[in-house]
């Protein structure tokens, strides 16, 4: 039997960016899928070595455009622990406030691109988007932008949260947590829908250790790890969560363990906000960083909406010796291959849409 | 309304009179009136799905041309016709320009053939509803033929998928027909649709109508049976390398499908023209030939594209049993 090869990408409506499959096909059936990555290479880690500190965080945030916040806040995160420099008790709050509602605006996007993918009109993806829409609405009045938001400061924040806005989040959290169940009534009791995800796209246990995907593809193959329980940082060990995991390790999965997820962060928001202690939460001037690098080394790793998202820093007084990130993105879409095989064509947009890559982080 | 009325008798009159050059004169006023109204149709739906996906999502839909945005796809039309034919140096160009134009034709052609009321028709074909279905089972096969004339990759996936589609919903399609048959005991639209008088055959066996709904989703290529054109896989499938005044034209058919679909539906299940005579009979047929055209948008904004491989468990599993248990029920109580 002749196997046709097809080009998929980089601009096709599914690939979400600038991603290129070239798959092999049997008549409807996958062969085999080769992923050609690097069209949005910038080198950032480079030119992090030619700027200093404060100059980098515009840089880290265009890694992750549906989730800007988790980038910014890793790397001043890891250029404080290069430092030594403590955050202050308010700000480690706010910064989880903020991070929690950035993972919601991210989840809600990655629910409005599966509906897409998966042949629905754009119903779900304006739902969702709408949905998301108000999460950045919320985070503009705490940062003052609604995309690309460059908020933190080495030990704290650029500013405090603005008067009222524990009373607006909670009011847009009620709203969220009436919206979800329409979610599910609208997505999970379509049949069609159950039919595409629910043993489609498996990856078992021990492969997901094997290609050391993380984050919601490696809880939904069983393994309960997450950075924020397992290794935890700022306040997440105060606050109650817990993280979510499945065992089937499919496309369904996948989708159940984001979704959850969503309820986790509202829940991890409301109880930020109310026993945040009052305080000071402003971070050091851009101009004022001390030149007083302590570690010369810094690890430093975060639960990203994505997975588990790493920086190295080798650090100098002024500027980063060198950086180098653990995009969770790039590796998880090195499962893609192993997933795909065997599956359908049609399945195979759906298994690329669970893994929910963004390709500013892959090619970095 | 007076005046439509008028007209309208005067047309009856004028197809039904026994002069040959007279009826072939009302013949192609006929046709001209028949084309107008499936082209307002087509257009209004157009507009109207529009208005209503954007409703469903929140959004405005077309606002700016004309009020409520009701020039916009004209305005799409003029823009897609003033643009450059290209096709790709693979394609068989005889084929691959002809097949959008042959499948117009063929769903003019069939729109022409049916009965607008009891004696407003082009030609009262004695098994009308079994020519109509035969032609209608050309179209994924034209279907086919453009795709592969393309000579696009995705186009070929398009083309395989289209002749699954046809396996899938074909038979249970013509299984409902011989049903619908089996209670009129005649193959003609006429006979059916004033056998209706008694009851809509909607009542007499809900189950072929809802048999026949699915499988006319999937005749007219609608989602979730649009497969052919999965935006998100295959690009566009067959339509991937068709350029622009032949995607207008293809546009047109889209929507005078469903006004054939609509026509076709409401002819077997809804009891055609019938209805309570302050309405002329074409206006009853057209208003519920609007309902399922209505129905199809409900359908488009809810569900999610199904995977063909399902398409078919789905027909031989689910469709064709039932339709023959249609069939049998129907053969048990009403013959």
């Amino acid at each position: 039997m002749a196997l046709t090869r097809i080009n998929i990408g980089p601009v096709h409506p599914s690939t979400h960016g600038v991603l290129r499959l070239v798959v092999d096909l049997d008549g409807d059936t996958v062969v085999d899928v080769d992923t050609r990555i690097g069209f949005l290479h910038r080198g950032v880690e480079k030119l992090v070595e030619n700027r200093k500190y404060m100059q980098c965080p515009p840089y880290m945030e265009k890694l992750d455009y549906a989730a800007p916040l988790s980038v910014d806040e890793l790397f001043v995160a890891t250029v404080e622990k290069a430092l030594g420099i403590e955050v202050k008790e308010r700000a480690q709050y706010i910064r989880v406030v903020l991070l929690e509602l950035q993972r919601i605006a991210s989840h809600l996007l990655w629910l409005g691109t599966t509906c897409n993918d998966l042949g629905q009109l754009t119903t779900g993806f304006m739902w969702a988007f709408m949905d998301r829409d108000l999460v950045l609405r919320l985070l503009e009045e705490a940062t003052g932008s609604r995309m690309f938001y460059v908020n933190m400061r080495l030990g704290g924040l650029v500013r405090d949260l603005p008067a009222g806005f524990e009373e607006h989040a909670n009011e847009l959290l009620d709203y969220l947590e009436k919206r979800l169940p329409r979610y599910e009534r609208f997505i999970e009791k379509n049949p069609v829908f159950i039919e595409r995800m629910r043993g489609v796209g498996i990856l078992s246990k021990e492969d997901a250790l094997d290609l050391g995907v993380t984050g919601q593809i490696l809880r939904a193959s069983g393994v309960d790890y997450d950075v924020r329980k397992d290794n935890p940082y700022y306040v997440y060990n105060k606050l109650h969560f817990s993280s979510k995991h499945a065992v089937s390790g499919d496309n369904f999965a996948r989708y159940k363990v984001r979704m959850l997820e969503i309820g986790e962060s509202i829940r991890l928001v409301r109880e930020a906000l109310r026993t945040m202690p009052e305080g000071d939460a402003l971070g050091m001037p851009v101009k004022l960083v001390m030149p007083n690098a302590k570690n010369r080394i810094a690890i430093v790793s975060r639960e990203a909406p994505r997975g588990e998202e790493l920086m190295y820093l080798v650090a100098d007084p002024q500027s980063a010796y060198r950086l180098s990130i653990r995009a969770p993105t790039f590796i998880n879409l090195a499962a893609l291959r192993h997933i795909a095989r065997g599956c359908r064509i049609a399945d195979l947009f759906a298994i690329t849409s669970t893994l929910d890559f963004i390709m500013a982080d892959v090619d970095r | 309304m007076t005046g439509m009325v008028d007209i309208y008798t005067i047309m009856q009159n004028g197809l039904n009179s026994g002069n040959i050059l007279v009826s072939l004169v009302f013949l192609v006023i006929y046709v001209i009136f028949v084309l107008v109204i499936m082209s307002v149709f087509a257009y209004l739906f157009g507009w109207i799905e529009r208005k209503l996906i954007a409703k469903a999502h929140y959004r405005h839909g077309p606002t700016y041309l004309g009020k409520f945005g009701i020039l916009q796809n004209l305005a799409d039309l003029i823009k897609l016709i003033a643009k450059e034919k290209v096709a790709p140096k693979t394609a068989y160009p005889v084929l691959f320009s002809l097949a959008p134009q042959l499948l117009v034709a063929l769903t003019v052609f069939l729109v022409l053939l049916l009965p607008y009321s009891p004696s407003l028709q082009a030609a009262n074909i004695g098994p009308g509803l079994l020519v109509v279905f035969v032609l209608l089972g050309f179209t994924p096969i034209i279907l086919f033929i453009a795709a592969f004339a393309s000579g696009n990759k995705y186009a070929d996936i398009s083309a395989q998928r289209s002749v699954l589609l046809l396996l899938s919903y074909e038979i249970p399609m013509m299984l409902v027909i011989a049903s619908t048959v089996l209670i009129t005991n005649s193959y003609n639209i006429q006979a059916l649709i004033s056998m209706q008088e008694r009851g809509w055959l909607l009542f007499l066996m809900p189950v072929g109508f809802v048999i026949f709904f699915i499988a006319l989703l999937a005749e007219l290529e609608r989602p979730p049976f649009d497969l052919n054109e999965a935006d998100s896989e295959l690009i566009a499938g067959w339509l991937t390398d068709i350029s622009a005044p032949y995607y207008a034209l293809y546009l047109f058919l889209d929507y005078s499908k469903v006004f054939l679909g609509g026509l076709l539906l409401s002819m077997l299940f809804l009891g055609g023209w019938l209805g309570p005579s302050f309405l002329p009979p074409i206006a009853w047929l057209i208003g519920k030939a609007f309902i399922v055209a209505l129905a199809v948008i409900m359908v488009r904004i809810t569900m999610f594209r199904m995977r063909i491989d399902r398409i078919l468990r789905f027909g031989w599993i689910w469709l064709i049993p039932l339709s023959l248990i249609n069939l049998v029920i129907t053969y048990i109580l009403f013959v």
